[in-house]
């Protein structure tokens, strides 16, 4: 080499500091994610310590809610949220289950394409507009088509019944449901749909060469094989429903109160929404906050469930 | 042992004198974990010549010439014992700078990876590190590398546009300007031609031969007509082990190992 | 099993087969049915209030007469506001990614902030919002505070000053919301450099370390290049999803009804805007709502798609 071997050594020198420098800025980076995840938990739990120091145990179980009195029980918005994303999960897993199916086994390969960027750009629409919609054009439609008729007759069944015994305004936490599965289907649809693509061809060419059908494929060979990681999905979307904010808010009714489907109702992130701004006693924003770390604490638990489960399937492939 | 007569044509006509050892390795062991791959190994790599290592798959033939620019140490569980003498100086020793082994020792891959740019600042890049070089010296220098690759008069027009554009063959002898253009003293060759078809292949080894006159030169090669062709100096793996080396015309025509006749005759691959 | 019996098993098994193939079908079909409405709404009622007026006047007074007033402040502010948080958040980002790809790529210390980045990715954006509300609002006010009524009665003296300058600081600003809304672009950008650095094959990084430079300058001139499509596209995924977000918006930013550039004071931006007009009684208000969505709606599907666009190109190109 025409360098001067002095020139090298200085220049290995120079390197081998840049190196350490660019090390060290990349891994605080990496720790600074961290931060974000960790420092969000931290902050709710300092924020809501005086909520959980008055009401003990009771902020979880008492549908108490107060601000005028600085009383404060969160069972309504916590049950509004497990609620309306339990309904949610109801409508969402068949349909992306149904919709990813479609993509990977029944629709012609021209069509494939196409249809799941649609099925995508659904995950891209913003919640707000969701929530829009719903007001403006679901509410109305359900209030006015299908609610009379459900509340009339579906109120007379026994069990079920009460869920479904309210004033048809067409808002509500069935409403709320409604929309956020909407929401979701395309979050459980697309990880469904990556998951099916994994199955090793062989092992479906194989069955059908045995003569199966397409569905027998589908519910004894991929389902089987793809099992933790379809749960992992449907738990994505689970964890996605609690947290939303904007779709809901629009819908729920903002009554902090237990109420069935059809009545006005609650949930902790549009509880937060609407009463946040106009917090003002300690307390009142304590109690919003600590709703905030049990929000969060349940998102993510949800959420760490279902990454564990999709990554048994990494794990399987070998990646 | 007789004499075995095999149909290769080595480059035997005339063979090249003696030349001094610029690579010497010496109870040389590679591990990577706990698993021991390459054993106690002690050959020498003539300098300006061109030799060759062969053996069959998962012999450690790569996993020796990987050694020898140091490649391996940015995987942490690799690690190599013994030294390799270049110069004087013992390479494996953590104090010798690594970007003075690698500005000595370089290397050219089996898969053509040119970097993402253009044709010029793909040989200019490796330069570039190490001096600070005015417009036209630096051009001077990339048409040296490129001439000396056998390239520059494909790409003379070309220069700036990327390299990804360039065929599989012309890629790889990118990778060997980009190589040559540091001045080393010796290239690695991995396995250089086995990505690429007939042709290319032949101008690659035309290249080589043309090289080894300012370079030493080691290519690891599991094509064994390529080691005959192209080499001076052969050396033999199997499982790890060094089990014979010398020249080319020697180990073809009167191997000292059963192994390696066996392997040269095809008993087993 | 005798003829007969088998025959009708086969034929029960072609009808649910049959079956399951046209309700997956139908599964797609509601997919894109909701889709298909929900764009048509915000097209159909977006486009009655959309008007030149919209980019060039502010946001009218409530009640005031249709087609008065636009929306320019709170465009302007929520382009100021995502702008920032994109170049706050993309550097950190693509910093974190190169160190999980290029440094801590199958360590333990690697797995983790992967899972914990993916957490983030989908933790309630609402939490998010109050996280960022409580360090850079409360706590500075609540420090703030608690110094002055140590200072009360000592007039000047640098701990006063520190305390009038938490108080001062620690209202509603552009700047917050910009924070916020970079948390939520930092984990997306995080993945996707992650993901694409670890693409780019190991005979590149082999190749240039061959040539005796260092490690960062392998990584920043050679790697980055040659992930640069894809990690462009993490940061525009990244703000198409802020781009619509406005739950981390409600207790940082806030909303102003006037022109503000002004980082440090409550800013001006689409969501919060359309949020509180879409909820009021007024009519002029509602249709600037759904013109602002309409809006909304348009800018993020052009990002997604370009962004998946330059997505595809890349891929075309490794194969």
């Amino acid at each position: 080499m025409a360098v001067p071997a002095e020139h090298l050594d200085r220049l290995a020198r120079g390197d081998a500091r840049a190196d350490r420098l660019f090390r060290w800025s990349v891994a605080a980076a990496g720790f600074f994610v961290l931060i974000g995840l960790v420092g969000a938990a931290v902050t709710m739990a300092w924020g809501g310590r005086e909520a959980f120091a008055t009401f003990g145990f009771g902020f979880i179980t008492s549908d108490h809610w107060d601000p005028g009195n600085l009383i404060f029980g969160g069972l309504a918005p916590i049950v509004g949220t497990l609620i309306t994303a339990g309904i949610a999960l109801l409508i969402a897993v068949p349909v992306s289950f149904g919709i990813a199916i479609f993509l990977t086994e029944v629709a012609p390969p021209w069509l494939r394409n196409p249809v799941g960027t649609a099925i995508e750009l659904l995950a891209g629409i913003p919640s707000i507009i969701y929530g829009m919609w719903g007001l403006f054009v679901l509410v109305p439609f359900l209030a006015e088509h299908v609610y009379p008729t459900l509340s009339r007759t579906v109120s007379q069944w026994p069990i079920i019944g009460p869920w479904f015994d309210g004033p048809p305004i067409g808002i509500g936490m069935l409403t709320a449901g409604i929309v956020l599965s909407i929401m979701i289907i395309p979050f459980i649809a697309s990880v469904m749909r990556e998951v099916f693509l994994t199955v090793p061809s062989r092992l479906k060419e194989s069955a059908y060469a045995l003569g199966s059908t397409t569905f027998e494929v589908v519910w004894n060979i991929v389902l089987p094989y793809t099992r933790s990681a379809v749960i992992g999905g449907i738990f994505l979307g689970l964890g996605r429903a609690l947290g939303e904010t904007m779709a809901v808010t629009f819908v729920l009714g903002n009554a902090n109160r237990l109420a069935n489907l059809l009545e006005p109702s609650s949930s902790i992130a549009a509880t937060i929404a609407n009463e946040f701004g106009e917090a003002f006693a300690d307390l009142h924003r304590s109690s919003l906050l600590a709703l905030g770390f049990v929000l969060f604490m349940v998102t993510f638990v949800v959420l760490s469930i279902a990454k564990l489960m999709l990554m048994s399937l990494h794990r399987r492939e070998g990646n | 042992m007789t004499n075995v007569q095999i149909a290769v044509h080595t480059n035997a006509a005339t063979p090249e004198p003696a030349s001094a050892a610029k690579l010497t390795t010496r109870n040389l062991n590679f591990y990577y974990g706990d698993f021991l791959a390459l054993k106690d190994i002690n050959m020498v790599v003539p300098e300006k010549r061109v030799t060759a290592l062969i053996g069959p798959s998962g012999c450690g033939k790569s996993t020796l010439l990987r050694i020898f620019n140091k490649i391996y140490a940015i995987y942490p569980k690799q690690r190599a014992e013994g030294e390799i003498i270049l110069d004087g100086q013992n390479l494996l020793d953590p104090r010798y700078p690594i970007n003075r082994l690698r500005s000595k020792v370089g290397m050219v891959f089996q898969k053509p990876v040119p970097f993402p740019m253009s044709i010029y600042d793909n040989v200019a890049y490796g330069i570039s590190h190490y001096e600070r070089l005015k417009k036209p010296a630096m051009d001077e220098r990339v048409e040296g590398a490129l001439r000396q690759a056998a390239l520059w008069d494909e790409v003379k027009d070309k220069l700036k546009q990327s390299a990804l554009g360039l065929s599989g063959g012309q890629q790889q002898r990118l990778c060997i300007a980009r190589a040559v253009a540091l001045k080393p003293e010796v290239i690695l060759f991995d396995e250089p031609t086995s990505a690429l078809d007939p042709i290319a292949t032949g101008k690659i080894e035309q290249l080589i031969a043309e090289l080894k006159r300012q370079f030493t030169i080691l290519i690891v090669t599991h094509n064994m007509q390529q080691a005959a062709r192209c080499s001076d100096y052969t050396a033999f793996m199997y499982l790890g082990e060094m089990v014979e080396h010398g020249s080319t015309q020697q180990i073809f025509t009167k191997p000292s190992k059963q192994q390696t006749e066996d392997y040269i005759t095809g008993r087993f691959g | 099993m005798d003829a007969i019996a088998s025959e009708r098993l086969y034929r029960r098994r072609r009808l649910t087969n049959g079956l399951a193939l046209v309700l997956s079908g139908v599964a797609a079909i509601v997919g894109l049915f909701f889709l298909g409405w929900i764009l048509f709404t915000t097209l159909d009622r977006g486009i009655d209030g959309l008007s030149l007026a919209m980019f060039t006047e502010m946001t009218p007074p409530p009640g005031a007469p249709l087609g008065v007033g636009g929306l320019l402040n709170a465009i302007v502010g929520s382009i100021v506001m995502c702008t920032m948080a994109v170049l706050m958040a993309a550097p950190i980002g693509i910093a974190a990614g190169t160190y999980l790809a290029e440094y801590a790529n199958y360590t333990k210390t690697g797995t983790v902030i992967r899972f914990v980045n993916d957490i983030l990715l989908s933790a309630p954006s609402i939490v998010l919002g109050l996280f960022v509300f409580v360090v850079l609002i409360g706590m500075p006010r609540q420090i703030g505070n608690a110094l002055q009524d140590t200072t009360a009665g000592q007039a000047g003296g640098w701990l006063e000053g520190m305390a009038d300058w938490l108080i001062d600081i620690s209202g509603f600003s552009g700047f917050a919301g910009a924070v916020a809304l970079g948390f939520i672009v930092l984990p997306v950008v995080v993945r996707t450099t992650d993901e694409m650095l670890r693409l780019v094959p190991i005979q590149m990084r082999e190749a240039a370390l061959s040539l005796g430079v260092p490690q960062w300058k392998v990584i920043s001139k050679v790697l980055y290049r040659a992930a640069l499509s894809g990690i462009l596209t993490g940061v525009m995924l990244g703000l198409a999803r802020i781009s619509g977000e406005t739950a981390p918006l409600l207790f940082t930013a806030f909303n102003n009804s006037f022109w503000n550039v002004d980082l440090g004071a409550p800013m001006a931006n689409l969501p919060v805007t359309i949020y509180q007009f879409a909820m009021s009684p007024f009519e002029n208000w509602q249709l600037l709502a759904w013109a602002g969505a309409f809006l909304i709606t348009c800018f993020v599907l052009l990002v997604s798609v370009l962004a998946r666009f330059l997505l595809l190109r890349k891929k075309m190109n490794h194969d």
